[in-house]
Parts: C-alpha cells; sequence; structure tokens
C-alpha cells in the first residue's frame, strides 16, 4: 500500500528487531528436556544436523548432533544460537492489518478475518485486471514441500504466470549454467570427493563465513596434500593460508577461467580422451579462449602473469580436483558465463564423476537446492521440469487433476515482476520467505514499487522490512514449528523435524496458503493434512524429473542420514556422485552418463563482458557486496539475536590503507559512499586484506545501513540475477564523526 | 609425575621434588585428590584422636576405679593424743588423704566424734558446738546433729561423713569413713 | 568420573577462521550458561583476517591455583584445572594477572573468577568439550593422539610453553609444523617477531599478486 503507516522508528518499537538473550529455563542448569529433537539448521545451504532441546513447549537450547555425516557435531555460530528466534517477543503471533492509528502501524485482527480479506482482494484485482495482475514471491529457505505448494498455488489457485523466488539473487547462475553444460542443476559431487582432491580451486565463494562446514573438508584435503587456490578481491579466512592467492578484480570471473583454459591447451594439460568421449562442442570453446593469452589475462583480471601461470599449472597437472564457486562469481550481469568457464576448466581436465574429482556450486540457502527444482521458479514445474514443455506440463496436469491447458505460461524473475508493477499490470502481491526490500538492489526503487502495490499480503513470523509495507500480515510458522524435507547444498534430501508448536494464532504456511485457497472457493489440489501428504504427491509429480524424488520418504531419508538425488524408486539408494561413466538418467536413457539425448557434457563459450557499472571519473571505485559470518540473509532473524548482534552489531565498508589514505580516511572513521543510486554512511575499516580499487559492504541490514541502496539491478540476460558484486562508488569521510 | 600416589606433590613450578617444598604446599594441595586425600587423612587423624582420646579416657575411668578400691581399704591413723584436745574442744585433721578436712570433737571425757568437715550443702567448714550438740554452718545456717552427723536444720540435706575412731593407749585414731566420700 | 586419559584437547590457531562458533557455543555449556570462557581476537585484523581462540591449557602446575589465596583453584587427578570455587573466591584478581596465557576473567559483578574448565560436564561424561565439537575448521580438536595423528599429518602437538626462565607444561597440546625443531613454544622469543607473517619484510600477498588496471 501507500508508504510506511506510522514512522519507522514506531514500527521498530513495536515489533523490532529486539535482541533476544538467554533467560529463564534457557539460563538453568542440569536441567532436563522433555525432548531432544534431530533435525537441522535454519539457516544455509550447508544444513549442519543438529539436535534441539525441548522444554514446556520451548526450545531451551542444542546439543551437537555428532552421528550426522556431513557436519558430525560441527556448528557456525548461526546454528547455535538459532534457538534463540523461539519465544521471541517480536514473533507476530496474529494477523495483522495495517492501520494508521494503531501502535506500530498494525491492528492485529482475526486470522479468518485476514484470510476473508486477502481472497476478497485476490479475487477483487484478478477479476477487474485478469490473473497476471496477482503476482507471488515465495524464497528457497521453505521445505521442499512448502516451495512445491507455492508453485502449485500460482498455477492452480491463482492461475498467474507470476510467480518467483528468492533463490533468484542466489542460484539462478549457476543453475542455468549447469544446465547447458551438464543438462541437470545439483553439485556434481558430494563433499567427501574434496578430501580426495590434490587441487581445491575456489573461486568466488567465502567459505570461512558462509558455508563455515566446507572448511574442515578443505583444510582436511591440505592435511593430504592438496593444493588450495583461492579467488577473491579479497584475502577472507580462507584465502589467509591458501597455496596461491589471486586478487581478482571484480567481475573478471570469466576472463580468468578462459585464460587459464588457454593455458591449459597450451601446455596440453587436457584430458583428450575425456573430452572425445563425453563432451561435444570443445573446438569451439578452444578457438574462443586463444585470445585469452596471460598477459591479456593478467591485464583484464588485475591478477599478475605469474599467478596466473602458476594456477593453471598447479590445477593442470592435478590428477584429481575439486572445484567450488559461490555467489563472487554468480552475482553478475554475466553469471552464467562466468559458471560456464569454471566448467570448461573441469571439463577439459576430465576430473567430473569420480570419486576425488568433483565440482560444485556451493548452494547458499538452507533449502537452496530443494527450492529450485520444485515449480516455485517462474519457469518451472516439479522435477525439475520446464513450465514450457508439452510433455512436461501434461505430466503435473495430470497429477495435479487439472488440464495442461489451463497452466499458466513462463512468468518472468522476481525484478520484472517489480518492473511490472511499476507499469501497472501487477496490483497484487503476495510474498512469504522473501524479504525484497533488504535483498533485492536498489532499494528506493523496491520501496516504492511496494507502495505502489494496490494490495500486498505477507506471510512472515517477524515483520520484516518489506512486510511494513504491506497491507495484511499472516503469521507464518517457524523452522522449528514445521516438518518436511530439504535439500543440502550437496544434493543431500534431509529430514527436518518439528520441535515445538507454533504460538498464538501462528500457524504452518501450507495451513495458510490453503486457508487462502479456501477462502477462495478454489481448493482443489490445496486439502492436504499434513507435509507428508504434500510430499507424497510431490514424489508423483517429480517421477520420471530430472530431479526425481520418487524413491523418497521420511522414513529412508531419517534412517540414512539422508539421501542424495535423484532416487527414481524406493529401493534406489539414492545418487551421491553424478555424471559416473556408465550411469543411467532419464536423458540420455544410458547413452551417457551427462544429462543429454547423447548423454555428452557441452562446453560452451564463455565470453567475457564487463560489468555493467565500471568505475569512472564521477565514481571511482569498485563496490563489492558480500556477508559476515553471524548473520543470514536480509537479517531478519539474525539481527533479532542478541549474541549473533553483539559479534556483529552494524554493517562497515572495508577499505585498502592505500585507498583510505586519499580520502583522509582513518581505522573506524565514518564513510560516506555514495553511487548514482543512493548513499550509505558506515563506519570505514581500513584493511589490508582487499584490493585497494575496491571497498566491501556487508549486506544484512536494512533502512540507512542497507548496501542494497547502492547496487545496481543490471542483470544477467540468462539468469536474471543482479549484478550485486560490481557497481561503482565513490567515497569520501562522513560529516558526522 | 604420578597423581595416582597421593604422597608426592605434582609438578612444582620450580622442578625441586617435594621433601624440598615448603610446608604449606603440602598442606594446602592444589591438586584435588591431595586434597581430599589430605581432607580424608586429616578426617581420619580426627577421628582416629578421637577415638583414642575415648579409649584412654574410659581407660583412666578403670585405672581410677581401680585406684580407689585401693583407696578404699581403711587406712589407720593417729590423729591426736588424747591429752591435747580439751572436753568440748575440737581439733582438725586429714583424713582419709590430705585435703580432706575432717573435725575432731571430745565431747566428754572419753567420748569422741569426728566427722568431715564440709558442710553438706555447699562445703563451708562447720563448727563444733559441743555445747549445743551441734555443728553450726554459719554460710547459710546450716545445723547438724553432733552425735550422728545427720542434719538438722538449714539447707543440708545429706549428713555429715562420718570416721571411725578407736582410741589406744591415750591416742586417737581414725580406721575408716563412713557413707559419703570425704 | 575422570576424563578418560587417551582424550586430549589439541589446538590449532592456523585453522582458525574467527567464525565464533566456539564463544556461542561455549555459553551453552551448562557449568557456567550464559557466559563464555573462551576469548577469540584477531591479531592484527589490518593486516590479516588471523584469528586465535584463547582456551584455559590446564597446566600440569597451574599459576593461577598457586597464587590463589584462598585455595579457590583446584586441579583434578585427570589434570583438568577446575574454574574458582564461589564459596571461596574473594575476586582478588591475582590468578588474572598471573596466568601466563591471560585466560581467567574476573565477574566483577558476581565477585568471581571464572574460566574454561574443558566442559567438565560433559568431558566426565564422555562427551566432547563444546568448543571442540562445534569448531567448523576443527581449530580445536577433542579425540586421541592416534587420530590426530592421522587427521593431521603435516603437524605434531607440544605441551611446553617458555616464558622467560619458565617452562610451563600444559595438559593441552598446541599444533606445530610437523618438521618445527622445537620442543618447546618461545613466547617471549616470539613477541619479538611480527604477529602476521613470517617475515618482517615480507611482501604484502594481496598487493604483490596485483597486475596494474588495464
Amino acid at each position: 500500500m501507500a508508504t510506511l503507516p506510522v514512522p519507522p522508528q514506531e514500527i521498530r518499537a513495536r515489533f523490532g528487531p529486539h535482541l533476544s538473550r538467554s533467560t529463564g529455563m534457557r539460563l538453568d542448569t542440569g536441567l532436563s528436556p522433555d525432548k531432544v529433537v534431530k533435525t537441522h539448521c535454519c539457516f544455509c545451504g550447508q544444513q549442519c544436523g543438529i539436535q534441539l532441546l525441548v522444554k514446556e513447549n520451548q526450545v531451551i537450547g542444542f546439543e551437537p548432533w555428532m552421528e550426522f555425516p556431513f557436519n558430525e557435531g560441527k556448528l557456525c555460530p548461526k546454528g547455535i544460537k538459532r534457538y534463540l528466534q523461539d519465544a521471541h517477543p517480536d514473533r507476530l503471533l496474529h494477523a495483522y492489518e495495517r492501520d494508521p492509528s494503531a501502535p506500530g502501524g498494525f491492528k492485529p485482527i482475526a486470522y479468518e478475518a485476514a484470510i476473508r480479506r486477502v481472497a476478497s482482494e485476490i479475487e477483487r484485482l484478478q477479476s477487474q485486471h485478469g490473473h497476471q495482475a496477482f503476482a507471488c514471491l515465495s524464497g528457497a529457505s521453505l521445505t521442499i514441500e512448502k516451495a512445491y505448494l507455492m508453485g502449485k498455488f500460482a498455477r492452480v489457485c491463482l492461475q498467474t504466470p507470476y510467480i518467483d523466488y528468492n533463490g533468484r539473487l542466489c542460484m539462478v547462475s549457476a543453475a542455468a549454467a549447469n544446465k547447458k553444460a551438464f543438462g541437470i542443476d545439483r553439485a556434481a559431487n558430494p563433499w567427501s570427493d574434496i578430501l580426495r582432491a590434490e587441487v581445491v580451486w575456489i573461486s568466488g565463494a567465502n567459505v570461512a563465513e558462509c558455508a563455515p562446514i566446507t572448511t574442515d573438508y578443505v583444510w582436511q584435503a591440505r592435511e593430504h596434500g592438496a593444493k588450495l587456490i583461492v579467488v577473491d578481491p579479497r584475502i577472507t579466512p580462507l584465502g589467509r593460508t591458501c597455496d596461491l592467492f589471486l586478487p581478482l578484480k571484480p567481475g573478471r570471473d570469466v576472463a580468468l577461467f578462459n585464460g587459464i583454459l588457454h593455458l591449459m591447451i597450451e601446455h596440453d594439460w587436457l584430458d583428450h580422451a575425456f573430452i572425445r568421449d563425453y563432451t561435444v562442442g570443445f573446438d569451439q570453446v578452444a578457438a574462443s579462449v586463444k585470445p585469452w593469452t596471460p598477459q591479456r589475462t593478467a591485464q583484464v583480471t588485475g591478477i599478475a602473469e605469474r599467478l596466473i601461470r602458476q594456477a593453471a599449472e598447479l590445477w593442470g597437472t592435478a590428477r584429481t580436483s575439486f572445484l567450488m564457486h559461490a555467489r563472487g562469481i554468480e552475482h553478475h550481469s554475466h553469471g552464467v558465463h562466468n559458471c560456464l568457464g569454471a566448467i570448461n576448466m573441469v571439463l577439459a581436465s576430465g576430473r567430473i564423476g569420480r570419486e576425488g574429482c568433483g565440482y560444485a556450486t556451493i548452494t547458499g540457502q538452507g533449502n537452496g537446492q530443494g527450492g529450485r527444482e520444485h515449480g516455485q521458479k517462474c519457469d518451472q514445474l516439479p522435477g525439475a521440469r520446464d513450465l514450457d514443455n508439452p510433455e512436461h506440463r501434461e505430466h503435473v496436469a495430470r497429477v495435479w487433476g487439472i488440464d495442461p491447458d489451463d497452466l499458466p505460461p513462463p512468468g518472468v524473475d522476481v525484478y520484472e515482476i517489480f518492473r511490472k508493477i511499476d507499469a501497472g499490470e501487477v496490483k497484487g502481491l503476495l510474498s512469504i520467505c522473501f524479504n525484497p526490500l533488504v535483498s533485492l538492489p536498489d532499494s528506493h526503487f523496491v520501496s516504492r514499487m511496494l507502495d505502489k502495490l494496490e494490495f500486498y499480503v505477507a506471510i512472515d513470523f517477524f515483520l520484516n522490512e518489506s512486510a511494513q509495507h504491506a497491507d495484511i500480515i499472516l503469521p507464518g510458522s517457524l523452522h522449528e514449528e514445521d516438518e518436511g524435507i530439504v535439500t543440502s547444498a550437496e544434493g543431500r534430501v534431509i529430514k527436518i523435524n518439528k520441535a515445538v508448536d507454533c504460538p498464538g494464532e501462528a500457524r504452518e504456511d501450507w495451513r495458510i496458503i490453503q486457508d487462502i485457497a479456501q477462502a477462495l472457493k478454489r481448493p482443489h489440489g490445496f486439502t492436504f493434512a499434513s507435509p507428508a501428504e504434500i510430499l507424497e504427491e510431490l514424489r508423483h509429480a517429480s517421477r520420471g524429473g530430472v530431479a526425481d524424488y520418487y524413491g523418497i520418504t521420511y522414513d529412508k531419508v531419517e534412517r540414512e542420514y539422508g539421501v542424495f538425488w535423484p532416487c527414481p524408486a524406493e529401493e534406489h539408494p539414492g545418487t551421491p556422485r553424478l555424471f559416473e561413466p556408465g550411469s543411467w538418467n532419464p536423458v540420455a536413457q544410458g547413452r551417457g552418463p551427462f544429462y543429454f539425448p547423447d548423454g555428452k557434457a557441452r562446453f560452451n563459450v564463455a565470453e567475457y563482458t564487463p560489468p555493467a557499472e565500471e568505475p569512472d571519473a564521477e565514481y571511482p571505485v569498485i563496490l563489492t557486496t558480500g556477508r559476515v559470518i553471524s548473520h543470514f540473509l536480509s537479517g531478519t532473524q539474525t539481527r533479532r539475536i542478541g549474541p549473533l548482534v553483539d559479534h556483529c552489531p552494524e554493517p562497515f565498508v572495508e577499505v585498502h590503507p592505500q585507498l583510505a589514505a586519499k580520502f583522509d580516511l582513518a581505522d573506524g572513521d565514518w564513510a560516506t559512499v555514495e553511487s548514482r543510486r543512493g548513499t550509505c554512511t558506515l563506519k570505514a575499516h581500513v584493511v589490508k586484506t582487499i584490493r585497494p580499487d575496491t571497498v566491501f559492504i556487508p549486506y544484512h541490514w536494512a533502512g540507512e545501513q542497507s548496501a542494497n541502496r547502492l547496487t545496481i539491478a543490471a542483470q544477467d540476460p540468462i539468469s536474471k540475477i543482479p549484478e550485486y558484486k560490481v557497481c561503482a562508488v565513490r567515497l569520501k569521510k562522513a560529516d558526522r564523526q | 609425575m604420578n597423581r595416582d600416589d597421593p604422597e608426592q606433590l605434582t609438578i612444582t613450578p620450580d622442578g625441586r621434588p617435594t621433601e624440598e617444598q615448603p610446608r604449606w604446599r603440602q598442606d594446602f594441595p592444589i591438586d584435588w585428590p591431595q586434597d581430599e586425600y589430605r581432607s580424608r587423612r586429616d578426617f581420619a587423624k580426627l577421628l582416629g584422636l578421637t577415638s583414642l582420646a575415648f579409649v584412654v579416657g574410659q581407660a583412666w575411668i578403670v585405672i581410677l576405679s581401680l585406684l580407689r578400691k585401693t583407696r578404699d581399704r581403711p587406712q589407720v591413723r593417729e590423729v591426736a593424743a588424747v591429752d591435747e584436745v580439751p572436753v568440748g574442744g575440737s581439733k582438725l585433721f586429714n583424713y582419709p588423704r590430705q585435703g580432706d578436712l575432717c573435725v575432731l570433737v571430745r565431747v566428754s571425757a572419753d567420748e569422741f566424734v569426728a566427722y568431715g568437715q564440709r558442710c553438706t550443702h555447699l562445703s563451708c567448714p562447720v563448727i563444733p558446738r559441743p555445747d549445743l550438740g551441734r555443728f553450726y554452718c554459719p554460710c547459710h545456717e546450716g545445723w547438724f546433729d553432733l552425735f550422728t552427723g545427720q542434719p538438722l536444720a538449714g539447707p543440708p540435706r545429706r549428713p555429715l561423713p562420718y570416721v571411725a575412731l578407736q582410741v589406744r593407749d591415750g591416742r586417737v585414731y581414725a580406721i575408716g569413713v563412713g557413707e559419703g566420700v570425704v | 568420573m575422570p576424563v578418560p586419559a587417551n582424550l586430549e584437547f589439541f589446538i590449532d590457531p592456523s585453522r582458525c577462521i574467527g567464525c565464533n562458533a566456539c564463544v556461542q557455543a561455549c555459553s551453552e555449556c551448562d557449568t557456567h550458561k550464559g557466559y563464555s570462557m573462551i576469548q577469540l581476537d584477531y591479531l592484527d585484523r589490518a593486516s590479516s583476517p588471523q584469528t586465535v581462540p584463547v582456551v584455559c591449557m590446564h597446566c600440569d602446575s597451574p599459576t593461577c591455583a598457586e597464587v590463589c589465596p584462598a585455595d579457590a583453584i583446584k586441579r583434578m587427578g585427570d589434570g583438568v584445572v577446575q574454574t574458582a570455587r564461589k564459596p571461596r573466591c574473594i575476586a582478588c584478581n591475582n590468578c588474572v594477572l598471573a596466568c601466563p596465557f591471560g585466560v581467567p576473567k574476573m565477574h566483577t559483578a558476581m565477585q568471581l573468577m571464572m574460566k574454561c574448565d574443558m566442559c567438565y560436564d560433559r568431558a566426565s561424561v564422555g562427551k566432547k568439550p563444546m568448543c571442540t565439537s562445534v569448531c567448523p575448521s576443527q581449530a580445536l580438536f577433542y579425540g586421541t593422539r592416534e587420530e590426530i595423528e592421522r587427521l593431521r599429518p603435516q603437524s605434531r602437538p607440544i605441551k611446553a610453553f617458555k616464558f622467560g626462565q619458565q617452562i610451563i607444561t600444559t595438559k593441552v597440546n598446541l599444533m606445530v609444523p610437523k618438521g618445527a625443531v622445537i620442543e618447546h613454544l618461545d613466547v617471549v622469543a616470539a613477541m619479538a617477531e611480527a604477529t602476521v607473517g613470517n617475515r618482517m619484510n615480507e611482501d604484502d600477498v594481496l598487493l604483490a599478486g596485483i597486475e596494474l588496471d588495464e
């Protein structure tokens, strides 16, 4: 609706973020919990196993789960303190309606009344302006059951083409590149293959802060003699003791990959047999990297030539290897090409599909993998099927009991949805597990668009900054209040278990969606009594697709500490490692291990294009954004947990001493960072561990502290991912000191 | 370093052996087993000593009572010469042991009586009043019969201890005590 | 029950990634809920993201216990040095000043020194201390010598530190490179070296790797 109902400080006073700390039962020593629930962390894609201690329907603490094989008890601080989000003072216990006269700007209303209002608004907008006038935003931290339900809800209940999810800001570049190269979007190997790699190459991934448990895998590989190559514009904790550190200029990843491939070809560090038998397209790619001489590569990437040669030699001559990348190379206007360049390097080496030979993108969100497979993406159907493929539509429509022609066509990505709000085509929005105001680039634009909507309903457990613009807020469930399955970064499907009941009027998200469907008098297909029932249907909907979950049941997942998909039958043990020679898949039908009709992987030409906004005279510094260990995504949860905020209370801007000197900035001074889209005043951290032409800001904060006030909405043409990692800014010492 | 041996201190900061360490290191050991051993030993010592004290005490009582038996065999002691004490006069003497004050009274020419002199009320020395046939205790106006030692008036309730006498060859001998320890 | 003698604590500071999991998990331990006994510090953030966790080293001859005037600090038979006993501690700060590793911290409001006790409530029943259970990089490790030898072929454990003239031996092991020819860590000598980097005049790794602009 129109701007905030009351000034932001009033909203904050009523709805937070307030900090929760251990009090009461959580401080009692020697307390025996009523139950100990084995489940997984609600945060990142590592999906560490953890046990939650429950007493009197409150989560009072945790206990490491030593037996879960992926992390063996290890955890990061977010997982350890996660339980403080339960029984939180800011928890939304009721449905709320926007009301400027109420304290905090929102008045609690009866849940049923809220649902009725939502349904009537959807009905009104859709009948007046067409089905596409209402859009859905969903998220990848939801369980697979809920992600699946959201996709179905949009297509079958709302019959709108406009649904997308927050993975658009996360995994889509890697997803698109993987599909182009391998025909399937999943980590190629389980993490255990890292241990056998002779060379571990990590590009654009701050592993120590964003996927901490992976650190031990990498360090263990080094204990056995592996060499670690880290490519990053900053020396991160992982890069601190790596064997080769390449201080890449942001936005030039594909140039580096092409340069490495050039040297591989020059020195014949290639697996010719593999290229011949398992790939197509090598010659074209080889021709495309001819111009990428070491000198040119050094010039473009900003890395010294000798380091490029050393990296190429280490990579080229290894017998086993593991290449990983994350948003560092994916959050670009040519993110897909960046990933393709990396994949070319892997394919040319032939080191994939066997023990110790691996490749993976490190999925960021808890269910970033599962959440990008079962239909909440704008062009996707369950089982990683395509919305524009007639056979796929046929199969899924049959499972859903509808006519395939009733399925809407593919929609558009989330940023395009916001542009459609601007154009007046989309007038209503439902969001869940997504905080676009903090997470999307160019916050001022997003804020204006949220205000432009005629009706906005948000489902959440805390009042996030986007929901402050909503008309109706529905009280959703926390991770520990629901059960379901989630797929980790490795491709391992694991079980989330319920620990406590939803408080107050809050209820499981899937119940809320179904209640809306009921109120819309379109309940067909939305009468599930439990997540188990949803999974049952999902199994059939995904069956035969690339992401085949047919053989996955709760029981099997818990018994075997997770099952790697594809798992086409209940007797099937799952598929930890993909692309093993001789393996079968439904696309190749035995002609090869890759998911194309001929069974061969594709080399794709990876073109270098500079970032959308390069530094210039007016804005001479590169801004790159990222994360810190203690916070997660838009901070809706972690900014409400006391000990995590203690560790990292506010954002900052990392500046190299050489750059700081130009602006008379000392460590701890306030600096104003300004881009063409907005400004941000932050404390400067003057450190030598970043390129002198680049500054870094973590993005977990909102409002004036939000890094996305500065970032640019330039998107990759294929994946539509925004270019968070590069834009142009200028610095100055702030007036306030 | 042997943590199992409670006699031995663990590694000392200067490395010198236990024997050369100051006493306080042994008295206040840092290591819990030694501390416990110390406490246990101290407690055991306490128990032992207390028990020993009780045993010794009991033994002492037994010895004492044996000695008393010996003591209680009548000793004969000369108290005075007959001519020493006029009729109606008295003489103080110690019987059976030094400190047991007694008083001898010559009631008539050939009659002597003797009793412990401690008033049975609060041990004041009683004064013989042969003229009245009584002993008088001035402290609280107590009166005893001169011939039987029985209390007659005042606070005393018990009789004065009776000393048996024998007169032989012009001498008066004490030969035993009656009821009541003197 | 004593801590099993074959399980030992090993620290490898070079593996520390500064994530703070140990600090957060420590405050979840039953013995001292709400307070973390681990300090995690940057050595020199301007130069490097290197961090080091400080846990009690459980010395064989604990200086903190030696100097405690109230006999409040005890060491168990298995070598774990307990934190100050509340009935005895007089908050005199002797131990805080005396510990060569800087471990004990005085909680003035409670008038009590508190320090790491190797999660004795967990270790004495065969569980691992909290910090070692959660450490994502296993800079803090708890297990047998055989395990650490198998897992870390490039390092070896030492447990002797030299402070000036005094050698202090500890229960907690420190991992040093396999080829390092030292039997103890000479702390005073190390203080003279730069915190970050082996050589005083070493090139800045990042700047040395940068090619001038296109």
